[in-house]
Parts: structure tokens; C-alpha cells; sequence
């Protein structure tokens, strides 16, 4: 505070309510949570770092102090994740395949963001994805040469997460209802049928009465490559590549910027907003499509129920993990998918619930959270 | 009893559990914060009240400690946003994952327990009534607290200089703060007490609705619960009303099951989400325009 400011009036000593009443300038002694992220507020480079790190690190001891209430050791969990997702043989191939979706439906966070909308449908429109892919598969154009019908499982399942991302985009502009709530209700309503979907009219007549499609031919299933691989990886890569130059260079990128930076000024300019935003939407909607149809098509070889397992919001935190940056998005979802592969394991080696891990995904996206001292757009 | 009373008289019940958390997110956005984690406060509440119950034989009992099982998330969330400044919708969604990884690993020794739920208490007179009495007062008693604490809500909020101040922060924290009180601390208080009652809700849905405790049981009604604020455009009358419709929307896919209609039970499930979402796109227009300002720039993610 000023302190050698001579007198002040008392209306400016009211807090400014925008921003919180400055900490006591973190004296010696002030180790408090609050203390040390005001501090970080100001701080630059290697301070600002040091304090994450000491925020992920106490995120790291209360994800060790769960699982120590359920009788694992803390740190041979956390060695187990390290193992799982780096050092056992096959684990990086495993942790790319497993990015296959969480890089799309990360990406289908970060576009809509740039123009200041929030999706948290990526859920659904993997799932929509998914099943427009199995369609294709398996009722459209069944056994029509390999190219074609992955080309075509591929139109399909963006068209598909395309419409699923653009009706909330169309609902928000045009009726104003609120994005990031209908996302979140069309996620349940996407589940619901793709249940109603196995359990009756694609249920497998051959399988085990478990809700399940028949699987996939091998024409529609992505040829595999050198070890674990499979061609999403490389497919994923070329697009994160191009969703990175374009919305970097081009038009269109550079309209999104400014309609989710100030959408009165850009509407002055003569941008068409509303078709920008739903765009946006489709976009990011359809990308997630893909990423839904190429995990069907890559790892799972049939339509499952559950089969992208909550992959849509794990997403979502690593979205904004990445602040939104295509570069740091996909890293982001590198981890988190390197985080996610751990999860079989700790279950049958330490008896832990399958979603332990959300806990983990949870705490290091709150960290940065808890440091984003202004209030800040999803940009 | 016959059908139809029995569904409406469900819907009253499954309502109540989409009521509570839907009053809790009221209070909470009319202070100028959104809580997208209400459904992990739900979760938790949910957890909290079976795990209280289950040791303590007392339903009551949980029902408090589904209370602060969710009140604890709502901290946390209201420390991130109001403290920390952090994204509303953002925290909110963080929250209810670590919600879901937190029952899960803690809830899994319960998955097999079980409660005495709360008993049904016939309302003297009241339930005697034809129609009104079976649908309304044949129930537990937080179904009661539930009529008891709309009244009160609307009163606080319109009646009381709490209410106009907790309104203020909605709407503009810089004029709650020159007339000298803390906005910040008003906005903490509404989060928390709103996740204590979205915790009260998930009370109601495992030791009394459902009488179980399985993962993610709340299903997204923490989500419908924020729908159902959004388009009763941030009344308490209005919001009762949603939530009803909700719970009846629920009740009629399970008695429309018992009834043997041949609709896919999954076709089913999705109708209440549906319904929600069409109310939101119905009333969204009128909803915008009582918006309240400091919270349409967290909803429009515009700062």
C-alpha cells in the first residue's frame, strides 16, 4: 500500500472491488496460499515459476495425502504414473493413441475460446463423432475400399460434431442462451443415444449381450504403424499444424481474435460476429467429431459405450491448462493424456478408483487457476 | 394412488433434489458468481450425507454432512473466483472433477453399505386433501424445508437489506464496496451457503431418492440445476417451478417404464436434458434482459 503517500481520503482507502485487497506485501512469515499468489501476481519469470511450481507441488502432496486415506503409498503412486506413462515398454505409443481425442476435443475448446465462447461440449461431439463414424462403417457404405471409407468416416463424424458444436453456437447468437450449459446438457443427451443406440438398434447380434456394435471391418479401422501407432497419430498432428497456421494467419483466425477480444467493436467494423462465433463453434465441434471417429476407428474397432471416457472434459482442463494457446493446448493434453494411461494401473495395483486421476487433472489445472491474479478471458 | 398422482407426487421429490441446488446456484449468480461446479458440490453432498448416514445410523445427521460436504467445494470454488479472480465457468467445471475423482476413491467402501433413509412423514390434514395431499404432503421432510426455504429465499432477497446488498454484488460489487461493505466476502458467503445447499440436494437424491451411493450418481443435475436458474431468470418463483418441471420430466420416464411402454429406457433418460434445454433456448431471450450485470459479463465470458 502507499504508506508514504502524506494523507489520504477515506473514500480511497475502500478495496477496489475489480481486484482484491493487496496482501501484506508478503513479509518474512507470510506463507500463506493468498501471500504467495499475490506475489506471483507481480513477479516475473523465474519467481512466478518458482511459485507454480510450489502451487503444483502442494496439488502433488494433497493428491499423495488421498491416496494415502486409501492405504497406497503416495510415492510409489506417483512413480507408478511416471512408469506407466514413460518408461514401461509401449507407454509412449499408448500415450500418443490415447491424445488422439484429447488433442481434438481440446482444440474444439480453444477455437470457440478465441471467440469468447466457451464449449464444454467436446464430450458430446466426440460421442456424435464416434457414432457417425460407426454409420458410415457400418451401415452406409460398408466394405468399400479402406481410403474411401476412412475418408468418408471422417467427413461423416465432422459433419456430425459439426452440427452437435453449432446448434449451442446457433441457440447463443441468435436466442442468447447460454453456451457453456447447453454444451454441458447436449453432452447427456449425446450419451443417451448412443446408449439407445447399442442397447437396440446397433446392439451386435453376435456378441455377449453387452452393449456393443459389431466391429468394425478391417477396411475402416486406421492401418497401424511402426510399433503401437496407428495413422491418427500422424492425422492428428497435420491438424493441429494446421489449426495453429490458421488460426495464427489467416482471415479467419485473425477475425475470431478480435470478435472474442471486443465483439462491439468488432461488429462496428463490419465483422459478421454471430457467424464468426457459430463458425467457431462448428469448427471446434467438428474437430472433435474426428477426434471421436478416430479413436473408434484406431484403438477401440467398435462402438462402446463410455468408450471416450469423460475424454471431452479432460479436455476442457487441459484447454485451459494450455490457455487456450494451440501450442500449449496440445502439451496440455499431452499430459493429461499421460496422466489418464496411469489409470488401469493404480487400479489394479493399488486398488484405487478408476477416476483417481481426475483428482490429479483437477488440482494441476486449479493451481494455475488460483495464480490468474486478473480476471481473464478464455483467451 | 393412482398413476398419475404417483408420477406428479415422484416429480415433487426428484424436483426437490434439482430445487435445493437450483435455490443454492440462485443465491450464488444474484451475488455475481457462477457455480458450474454445483453438481460436484451435489456429488459431494451426495457422498457426504451417505457416508455420515451409514456411520452415524442418523439420516439427519447426513443430510448435515452432506451440507458441508458441499459447502466445502463452494469454498473452494468461491476462493478461486472471488479471491483468486479466477474463470467462473472454468473453476466451476475443475471443481466438479476433482468432485468426481474425490467420491470415487473415498466413496468406494460404501458402494455396498446401507442407509435408513429419511422416513415419509404425512403433513396432519394437509395430506389428507385429495390430489394436493398425495402429491405434496406425503414426504420427507426436507421436501417441507424445501417450501419452507422459496418463501424465505424470496423474502431475504426483496424483503431484507441482506437481500438488496447480496443483489448489489450481482449487480455492481464497486457500489456495494463505496457503501463501505466487502463485496468480495458477501459473494463468498452466498457461493458457499449456495454449495451447502446444492450438498443438501445430493443428501436428498442418495439417502432418500435413490437410497444408494454409486459414482457420478448425480447424473448432470448439478448442470440442470444451473439451467433451471438461467431460464427462471434468476427467481425464486420461477425456479421452483423449474425444478418441478424437471422432477416431473424424471418421474414420468420411470413410471412410463413401470407401465411397460415400449419407448428404449435411453430414448427416455434423455428427455428430462432435453426439456431442460429447450426451456433454456424458450426463456432466454426474456432471462438476458434481467441478467444480472456483474454476472453476465462471467456467463458471456466477457470481462
Amino acid at each position: 500500500m502507499a504508506t508514504d503517500a502524506p494523507h489520504i481520503p477515506a473514500v480511497t482507502d475502500i478495496p477496489p472491488v475489480t481486484d482484491i485487497p493487496p496482501a501484506p506485501a508478503g513479509g518474512p512469515g507470510r506463507w500463506s496460499l493468498r501471500a504467495l499468489a499475490d506475489q506471483a501476481r507481480d513477479a516475473s519469470g523465474l519467481k512466478r515459476l518458482g511459485i507454480a511450481l510450489s502451487f503444483y507441488l502442494i496439488s502433488l502432496a494433497i493428491f499423495g495425502a488421498i491416496v494415502a486415506t486409501q492405504h497406497a503409498d503416495p510415492f510409489s503412486v506417483y512413480w507408478a504414473i511416471i512408469k506407466s506413462a514413460f518408461i514401461q515398454s509401449g507407454s509412449i505409443d499408448q500415450l500418443l493413441v490415447r491424445a488422439v481425442p484429447l488433442v481434438l476435443a481440446a482444440l474444439a475448446v480453444s477455437i470457440p475460446a478465441r471467440s469468447g465462447l466457451v464449449n464444454v461440449g467436446g464430450e458430446g461431439q466426440l460421442i456424435v463423432g464416434a457414432i457417425a463414424g460407426t454409420w458410415v462403417a457400418l451401415y452406409a457404405l460398408p466394405g468399400a475400399p479402406r481410403p474411401i471409407e476412412l475418408i468418408a468416416m471422417g467427413v461423416a463424424a465432422f459433419l456430425a460434431g459439426a452440427a452437435w458444436g453449432a446448434v449451442p453456437g446457433v441457440l447463443r447468437v441468435a436466442l442468447g442462451a447460454n453456451e457453456s450449459v447447453s454444451t454441458l446438457l447436449l453432452n447427456f443427451i449425446a450419451n443417451d443415444i448412443l446408449l439407445y443406440l447399442l442397447y437396440q438398434p446397433w446392439k451386435n447380434p453376435l456378441g455377449t449381450g453387452q452393449p456393443e456394435s459389431k466391429p468394425l471391418q478391417t477396411a475402416a479401422t486406421l492401418p497401424g504403424m511402426f510399433n503401437g501407432l496407428n495413422l491418427g497419430v500422424i492425422v492428428v498432428l497435420a491438424i493441429a499444424v494446421i489449426v495453429y497456421l490458421v488460426l495464427r494467419y489467416s482471415g479467419w483466425g485473425f477475425a475470431l481474435r478480435v470478435v472474442g477480444g471486443n465483439p462491439q467493436a468488432a461488429r462496428r467494423a463490419g465483422l459478421p460476429v454471430k457467424r464468426l462465433m457459430v463458425s467457431s463453434m462448428a469448427v471446434g465441434g467438428g474437430l472433435a467429431g474426428v477426434g471421436g471417429m478416430l479413436y473408434l476407428a484406431g484403438t477401440q474397432l467398435q462402438l462402446l459405450p463410455g468408450g471416450t471416457a469423460t475424454f471431452g472434459y479432460t479436455a476442457f482442463l487441459a484447454a485451459f491448462l494450455g490457455r487456450q494457446g494451440t501450442i500449449r493446448v496440445v502439451l496440455s493434453a499431452l499430459l493429461f493424456s499421460a496422466i489418464a494411461i496411469s489409470a488401469p494401473g493404480l487400479q489394479l495395483g493399488y486398488g484405487l478408483d478408476g477416476n483417481a486421476v481426475d483428482i490429479l487433472l483437477a488440482l494441476s489445472v486449479a493451481a494455475p487457476l488460483a495464480l490468474s491474479s486478473t480476471r481473464r478471458k478464455a483467451v | 394412488m393412482n398413476g398419475f398422482e404417483q408420477a406428479l407426487a415422484t416429480g415433487i421429490e426428484g424436483g426437490t433434489v434439482i430445487l435445493y441446488p437450483s435455490l443454492g446456484e440462485l443465491i450464488g449468480q444474484r451475488a455475481g458468481v457462477v457455480n458450474l461446479g454445483m453438481e460436484g458440490c451435489m456429488l459431494s453432498g451426495a457422498l457426504g450425507a451417505y457416508v455420515v448416514a451409514a456411520e452415524t445410523g442418523s439420516a439427519w445427521l447426513g443430510v448435515l454432512g452432506g451440507a458441508a460436504a458441499g459447502a466445502v467445494i463452494g469454498y473452494l470454488h468461491a476462493w478461486l473466483v472471488v479471491k483468486r479472480q479466477a474463470h467462473q465457468l472454468a473453476s466451476g467445471l475443475v471443481l466438479w472433477f476433482l468432485a468426481i475423482g474425490l467420491t470415487s476413491v473415498l466413496g468406494t467402501t460404501f458402494v455396498s453399505r446401507t442407509v435408513t433413509p429419511l422416513p415419509v412423514w404425512n403433513v396432519p390434514l394437509l395430506s389428507k386433501i385429495p390430489w394436493i395431499g398425495t402429491i405434496f404432503f406425503q414426504h420427507d421432510v426436507l421436501v417441507y424445508i424445501s417450501y419452507f426455504l422459496v418463501g424465505a429465499l424470496w423474502f431475504v432477497l426483496y424483503r431484507t437489506r441482506i437481500g438488496l446488498v447480496l443483489r448489489a454484488c450481482g449487480e455492481r460489487p464497486e457500489v456495494v464496496a463505496a457503501a463501505g461493505r466487502r463485496p468480495d466476502r458477501i459473494q463468498m458467503a452466498a457461493v458457499i451457503l449456495g454449495a451447502a445447499l446444492g450438498g443438501v440436494g445430493g443428501a436428498e437424491l442418495s439417502v432418500v431418492y435413490v437410497d444408494n451411493w454409486f459414482d457420478d450418481m448425480t447424473n448432470g443435475y448439478g448442470f440442470i440445476a444451473v439451467a433451471v436458474v438461467l431460464f427462471a431468470a434468476w427467481r425464486p418463483s420461477r425456479v421452483v417451478l423449474g425444478a418441478y418441471v424437471f422432477g416431473v420430466a424424471l418421474a414420468a420416464a420411470s413410471v412410463l417404464q413401470a407401465h411397460n411402454v415400449s419407448i428404449n429406457q435411453y430414448l427416455l433418460d434423455a428427455v428430462p436434458y432435453l426439456v431442460t434445454l429447450i426451456a433454456l433456448v424458450l426463456f432466454a431471450r426474456i432471462g438476458s434482459a434481467q441478467t444480472p450485470e456483474g454476472l453476465a459479463r462471467a456467463l458471456n465470458n466477457t470481462s
